[in-house]
């Protein structure tokens, strides 16, 4: 059996059963019959649990005369990934707006939770980012083809017509390697956070570990920034009118 | 095409500036395995022993590409 957090058995106590018996529908052994979901999945269920309790409450009390902090709080962030979104895609980027937050909040708070201790980071393991930059792929093609129809096949096609069958597979690996590229960085540098804060908490448990937990506080902030970013760059790419 | 595109606007903040130029570290060695991943799944599906090198040439072409891109876009600012 694998090592389990406590919220991670007490959703394979509840759910093993169905969840197994789900993924064997889909022809998926698990590994572990009895203890089918994993920490990182666990660790994204109780995120997506925080938020959803989270946005309840700022809805329920929203105020325009007397603004919470909470709400405060999301006003600030809505405002600045608008802002962001604005200055890199231009006009009717607010459509956008909605997806970004979301894609904001849900890496944050992943990238925050293995701060608390009980907790790991879910985006420290590799298949939590790239559920985040499959999200952010589809997303932006989606949003290219709703832009420009059809005529979004031809962002594929290079330059020149002539060109179109060396581009097209050119195109088609590098839209694929960012997918790839926002993965691995934002695994590899949680991963790497977690791994330098837990080497010198062993070493000298006493007043380095928080410099180092400040510094991956910092990344985790960082991080979030530029996967955001980055997509909102893609998106900027895809409903360009200057193809 | 759209990595002209990405880098067409002007750049109002610096940050936005930083993760563009974070992303150049990645987008090389990321087209390239992109390139033989693609390859060497097609050389499983269609029973081929050569594709996964094809892969890997367009995935290091498709890497010069975009950083060449983001080079010319920096250089015209």
């Amino acid at each position: 059996m694998p090592e389990q957090l406590w919220f991670t058995e007490i959703l394979n106590h509840l759910f093993a059963g169905p969840v197994t018996g789900l993924l064997r529908t889909f022809h998926i052994d698990p590994k572990y019959p009895q203890a089918p979901i994993t920490n990182a999945v666990a660790m994204e269920f109780l995120v997506f649990l925080f938020l959803v309790t989270l946005f309840f409450l700022v809805r329920a009390r929203l105020s325009v005369d007397k603004p919470g902090g909470l709400q405060h709080v999301f006003e600030g962030v809505h405002g600045f990934v608008e802002g962001q979104s604005h200055e890199i895609i231009g006009h009717h980027s607010e459509r956008f707006t909605p997806f970004l937050v979301t894609l904001t909040f849900f890496i944050l708070i992943c990238n925050l939770i293995g701060l608390i201790p009980g907790f790991e980071s879910p985006t420290a393991v590799p298949v939590v980012p790239l559920g985040c930059a499959v999200c952010a792929f589809v997303y932006y093609q989606t949003q290219g083809f709703r832009h420009h129809g059809i005529a979004y096949l031809k962002h594929f096609m290079g330059p020149m017509w002539w060109l179109a069958i060396i581009m097209v597979p050119i195109e088609i690996i590098s839209h694929l390697a960012r997918m790839l590229s926002l993965t691995v960085r934002l695994y590899a540098n949680m991963f790497a956070g977690d791994m330098v804060t837990m080497v010198f908490f062993s070493l000298v448990p006493i007043g380095v570990p928080i410099i180092f937990l400040g510094l991956h506080i910092g990344v985790s902030l960082l991080q979030t920034y530029i996967f955001v970013l980055l997509t909102m760059v893609y998106l900027s790419g895809a409903v360009a009118e200057e193809h | 095409m759209s990595g002209q595109d990405d880098n067409s606007k002007p750049d109002r903040s610096g940050w936005v500036q930083l993760a563009r130029y974070s992303q150049l570290a990645f987008v090389f060695p990321a087209a390239t395995v992109a390139g033989w991943l693609i390859g060497a799944a097609l050389d499983r599906w269609l029973h081929t022993t050569w594709l996964y090198l094809a892969g890997l040439i367009l995935g290091i072409i498709a890497g010069f590409v975009e950083l060449i891109r983001a080079a010319l876009s920096s250089a015209r600012k």
